[in-house]
């Protein structure tokens, strides 16, 4: 059954290199300063999940995703926001893609148990979904969730306020797929003697999910973060990423300029600009077995990954009439991912549109 | 001062004018507007613009740059509207230039200026939240039914009379020399050249010239350059005998129409609709050129897609020397296509405030050497049989395209748009 830890203790809410001004010393007037501006800015990204909320809330509410969970955790009273069309399709697509290659990992060795890790996992409803679509099935699959505390609170409390969501649990629970939710903040993985994840089985073949989460870490520490499960889990591996890229030309410059005004920093932008980059970035994190990653343009124009009904389906939604922005906006934004191991290698290399895959690697 | 005047005063405050005004101002617009036909003719001089978008702090730039009203004509070929965040302002403040100097501006309508996209892309939002109703804009929507669908500028010159203004870079400085024609100017926003291309004068020895340096499509990793001539294709590939007048300009929102062969032909439709979702008028504010064969789908799901072949026959059919459009985003402001014979003009900058793009603007010089319009004089050489390849098209009759300035400008500095205190919604995925 879902244990929830409660991992308040664990490392907790003090990073090792926040701790300023020596052990033993008085704060003094300048670090409080120093770290209420900190704590501002680390508020500033668990509320981008509210931002990743509303946008998927509005692509559920429109059609575009079936979600019935969306509206649970974007909450029941709140107004659903009414977003552009380019930006449902490109939530859209980011879901589905990731969707594609989590599913592609679950269906290869059946019997095999499994463990997906979610960084930043925010108002994320896909372990709801899984267990929803697998409701036949036995899935063995243990499913963290790490988060800012605040953003794991909220979460929490939507848990047991619903009937439908423990239900839900419930029943993941007693066909094999288990849930975590971990309070974290992921810089605490970075340091020289960082936490132990409980529940965290370095057995399993693991695939970590960033959906737009490590951008937002110094690049340092984003790489140290997929060290500390690099070294915890020596067997089967992966990482699937999404997150914005090409910051260099004038679509890219105006997105770092305008979301640096709403004091959001992302921070691996410019060292991972190219979906290049990005492929050698999981290569040295130690996902050498396979790299590949597409702009969510492809993603989007490519029937491999959009069953061209799909694609019809979802145009008929509303009437898009931003081509030249969209095409823009989803040329700036990514989905990468590498892996160690051959339960991924089969998942991603032999399975459904391989040739397209394999021809990815060799990019 | 006149209650117009007041209220274009107030309009150029970005301070929207009471309801009431409104529905004056509309009323008096339309009885203006239903006596142009659906192709209004304008004579040159004039400077065509593309898409505003509400963004109306860059629109008092664009006059900045272009010189205002009355003293510059306008052609503005739709898209007033959406997305931005004054569309009110921006539309309202074209009107009343409009009803004040009928004969100085002209409105063209766009595919935003519709009831059905209004309500998706904002309009309709901005209307209820600045006014408390949809009053305002249903009488928008009114008027936008009458405005005319396209527009054809006579009587523009095939050379430029020389800016008089420096080079921004000294080493792109030309000299024009006696009996050049000087057929394309590009100046930043401050007037100073960027760069001159003068006109071919060796008629019949166009193999020897390399194709004209294409525009720079918008490529994904490229990043709009002030340098050398963006968006320009000008060159010597113009093959009108030099006994040719210079044809007509012909300007439309969007493009053109399986179901047009001739500017007649538009004459002919019942404009004073809402925009329907097929059918000619659609397509004149919805279509795109693309470097396709004949016509093609388009992604928009409206409108077509049609290729250089489509423009040369239309052209030539329709002693067209070129077509001016609007609709499509491009990076630098503007873009010709298709040697010259079409080109599309985006005057957004910084589109959605979150493109990053330059904007532009196109004057068209008055000839002063003759009547200007001359129709086609040697319509006996070899038509397009379906031309796409090269040695075909090369050797299509065209006419000498006008000579174009082009201006361009960027998005107004941050601190004079004054923006709305409440954060605009998530431009991004986050
Ligand atoms: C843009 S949201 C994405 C949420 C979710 N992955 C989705 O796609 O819907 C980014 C999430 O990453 C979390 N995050 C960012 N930095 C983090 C850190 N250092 N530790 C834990 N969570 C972090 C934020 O709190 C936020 O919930």
């Amino acid at each position: 059954m879902a244990s929830i830890p409660n991992l308040n203790t664990l490392g907790g809410g003090r990073r090792g290199h926040r701790l300023r001004g020596g052990r033993g010393t008085t704060p003094t007037h300048e670090d409080a300063t120093a770290d209420s501006v900190e704590r501002g800015r680390d508020q500033v990204v668990q509320q981008t999940d509210h931002d990743a909320s509303s946008s998927r809330m509005s692509a559920v509410a429109l059609g575009y995703l079936d979600d019935p969970y969306a509206r649970t955790f974007f909450g029941h009273d709140t107004e659903i926001p009414k977003r552009y069309p380019i930006i449902n399709r490109g939530t859209y697509v980011r879901t589905k893609a990731i969707d594609r290659l989590v599913k592609q990992f679950l269906d290869v060795r059946p019997t095999q148990k499994k463990q997906i890790v979610s960084l930043g996992a925010g108002s994320d409803t896909r372990f709801f979904r899984l267990v929803d679509e697998s409701s036949a099935s036995n899935l063995h699959l243990v499913y963290h969730e790490l988060d800012f505390e605040a953003n794991v609170n909220r979460k929490r409390t939507t848990l047991r306020q619903s009937a439908e969501l423990s239900r839900l649990l419930k029943s993941g629970g007693d066909r094999g797929l288990t849930y975590h939710l971990h309070a974290l903040d992921l810089r605490d993985l970075a340091v020289k003697s960082p936490p132990e994840i409980p529940s965290l089985d370095p057995q399993l073949p693991t695939l970590l999910i960033s959906e737009c989460c490590l951008c937002y870490l110094p690049h340092e520490t984003a790489a140290a973060v997929l060290d500390y499960f690099s070294m915890h889990i020596p067997g089967s591996m992966a990482l699937v990423l999404y997150e914005p890229i090409r910051p260099f030309d004038a679509f890219g410059k105006t997105m770092v300029t305008n979301l640096a005004s709403r004091g959001i920093h992302l921070q691996t932008l410019k060292r991972y600009s190219t979906l290049e980059a990005q492929q050698g970035r999981l290569r040295l994190a130690g996902l050498s077995d396979g790299q590949a990653a597409r702009d969510v343009l492809q993603l989007y124009d490519d029937d491999d990954w959009m069953a061209p009904e799909e694609r019809e389906r979802i145009e008929k939604l509303e009437w898009l009439d931003e081509v030249e922005e969209w095409q823009l906006l989803a040329s700036h934004y990514c989905v990468a991912w590498g892996w160690r191991g051959e339960a991924f290698g089969e998942a991603w290399a032999s399975r459904g549109g391989s040739s397209s895959i394999r021809n990815i690697q060799m990019i | 001062m006149s209650d117009l005047d007041k209220a274009i005063a107030q309009l150029r405050a970005c301070r929207p004018i009471p309801e009431i005004q409104v529905r004056e101002l509309c009323y008096k617009a339309r009885e203006l507007l239903i006596e142009e036909g659906n192709v209004v003719t304008v004579d040159a001089p004039v400077t065509i613009c593309g898409d505003i978008h509400g963004q109306f702090h860059d629109l008092m730039e664009l006059f900045r740059v272009g010189g205002d009203v009355p003293d510059t004509n306008y052609l503005f070929m739709g898209d007033f509207v959406d997305r931005g965040f004054y569309s009110l302002e921006s539309f309202l403040l074209l009107l009343c230039l409009k009803v004040r100097y009928p004969d100085r501006i002209t409105l063209i309508r766009g595919n935003h200026e519709s009831r059905q996209i209004t309500t998706v892309y904002g309009f309709y939002d901005e209307c209820l939240r600045k006014y408390g109703s949809a009053n305002v804009w249903r009488y928008c929507c009114e008027v936008f039914d009458y405005l005319a669908l396209g527009a054809l500028v006579i009587g523009a010159a095939t050379e430029l009379e020389p800016t008089d203004a420096p080079f921004a870079d000294p080493s792109h400085a030309t000299t024009v020399s006696e009996g050049d024609e000087v057929e394309v100017e590009l100046l930043n926003s401050a007037g100073h050249i960027v760069t001159r291309h003068v006109r071919d004068r060796y008629i019949g020895q166009s193999s020897q010239l390399s194709n004209p340096p294409s525009s720079p499509s918008q490529t994904r990793e490229q990043t709009p350059s002030r340098n050398g001539a963006p968006g320009t294709g000008a060159t010597g590939s113009s093959h009108g005998s030099s006994g040719n007048g210079g044809g007509a300009v012909l300007c439309v929102h969007g493009g053109l129409s399986p179901l047009i062969d001739s500017i007649d032909k538009i004459r002919l439709l019942d404009r004073k609709q809402e925009v329907p979702h097929e059918g000619a008028m659609c397509d004149l504010l919805w279509s795109d050129p693309d470097e396709i064969e004949g016509w093609g789908l388009s992604p928009r799901g409206a409108g077509f897609l049609f290729g250089a072949d489509i423009v040369k026959c239309f052209n030539h059919k329709n002693d067209l020397s070129l077509i001016c459009r609007a609709h499509q985003l491009v990076m630098e402001g503007f873009k010709e296509m298709f040697q010259n014979t079409i080109v599309t003009v985006w005057s957004a900058p910084n589109y959605c405030y979150r493109c990053g793009n330059i904007a532009a603007i196109l004057e068209l010089g008055e000839d002063g050497s003759n009547a200007g319009y001359a129709p086609r004089s040697n319509g006996d050489v070899e038509r397009s049989h379906g031309a796409s390849n090269g040695v075909l098209t090369e050797r299509m009759d065209k006419l000498k395209g006008p000579g174009r300035r082009y201006r361009v400008f960027e998005a107004a500095p941050q601190d004079s748009r004054g923006m709305p205190a409440k954060k605009p919604v998530a431009d991004y995925f986050l």
